[in-house]
């Protein structure tokens, strides 16, 4: 599973500019790495797809950090295309034993018009919740 | 050695049957009780896009942004009691409000950040219940449920939910937003509250 994860993960073309930890800390990328998988922002990531899974979206930006006990995620991802792209994505997260906690999310539907950029926003279901993944799926509009 | 027509046709049939059975792979059943593929399940979780009316994706992007929301407000440092109260359907169709709160009230009871009372609508049955131990004679004391130690909820949690149609030849848009507030039961004022807006718009 986490190898499948991190096969899918690498294939993504990644613009990479930061991510902040759970702890608060930000780790800064070299700003605008041009298709290059930062292993810190591939770790989080399941692409469905090959190297083409994602058109042309990039996620330039993660970060997460502990609000009232609970885990919120923030990733801010460009359509690098002039054409709209139509994402489907969803948060999973994982307990400290790497176990799913809860249900599962529902895939979200959002819409990119060209060279637009937009912020995917995720909430833990509860403190038991220590990490995530982030599943995406993208189709021509 | 001479063969009638009948012979070989038998005989090819049965070396062509033969053929088949060792060279095709046998399809097996499926347990089901459906002989046809008319119905078949899908991925719950899947976002539906049948028609534009409010549907299953409508109802759990709304209880997810609402749940998320309430979470990480500090509202919910002390492990509260809430109550669950009416949601107002002010759209055109018909919208199960209380399958929505209930999807809410769920997520919130599994993270174990709220405790939840009973609702006005479920009151009933929790009296009964309190009743049947209480005033039949029939339980022993030690165990028993008494009555009047029911805890109150801090706050209640209601709403409403409306919708904004437009369609010409064409086209049509529909627009929703539901409101979550939360109350303070004792001096009435807002201690949260959030929206989340849905826009589908569907071609003929």
């Amino acid at each position: 599973m986490k190898k499948l994860y991190k096969r899918s993960a690498i294939n993504f073309v990644i613009g990479f500019a930061g991510v902040v930890l759970s702890t608060g800390t930000t780790i800064t990328a070299q700003a605008q790495t041009p298709a290059v998988a930062s292993p810190g922002i591939a770790s989080k990531l399941i692409i469905r797809g090959d190297v083409q899974g994602l058109l042309g979206l990039q996620m330039v930006d993660l970060r997460s950090q502990r609000r009232n006990d609970v885990l919120v995620v923030q990733a801010e991802v460009v359509n690098t295309d002039l054409k709209d792209i139509r994402l489907y994505y969803r948060f999973r997260w994982l307990d400290a034993g790497g176990m799913q906690v809860g249900d599962g999310e529902g895939w979200k539907p959002l819409v990119f018009m060209g060279k637009q950029n937009q912020l995917l926003r995720g909430t833990a279901y509860g403190p038991q919740a220590t990490d995530f993944l982030i599943e995406m799926s993208a189709e021509q509009r | 050695m001479k063969f009638s027509f009948s012979t070989t046709v038998g005989l090819l049939i049965a070396s062509l049957s033969s053929l088949l059975l060792t060279g095709c792979p046998t399809v097996l059943s499926q347990p089901t009780v459906s002989f046809s593929r008319q119905v078949s399940y899908g991925d719950n979780k899947a976002v539906e896009t049948v028609t534009n009316e409010f549907g299953s994706t409508d109802l759990q992007m709304i209880a997810e942004k609402m749940v998320g929301s309430l979470l990480e407000d500090p509202v919910l440092a002390n492990r509260p009691t809430m109550t669950l109260s009416t949601v107002r359907n002010k759209t055109s169709e018909y919208i199960d409000t209380k399958s929505i709160m209930n999807s809410i009230q769920t997520a919130l009871v599994k993270s174990r950040k709220v405790k939840f009372a009973r609702s006005n609508d479920e009151m009933q049955a929790g009296v009964d219940e309190l009743q049947r131990q209480n005033q039949s004679g029939l339980y022993k004391s030690q165990g028993k449920a008494q009555i009047g130690k029911m805890s109150a909820a801090k706050y209640t949690l209601e709403g409403e939910i409306v919708s904004i149609v437009k369609q010409n030849a064409n086209t049509k848009d529909v627009f929703y937003k539901m409101t979550l507030k939360l109350y303070d039961v004792e001096d009435g004022s807002i201690e949260w509250q959030d929206e989340k807006e849905i826009r589908k718009t569907s071609k003929r």
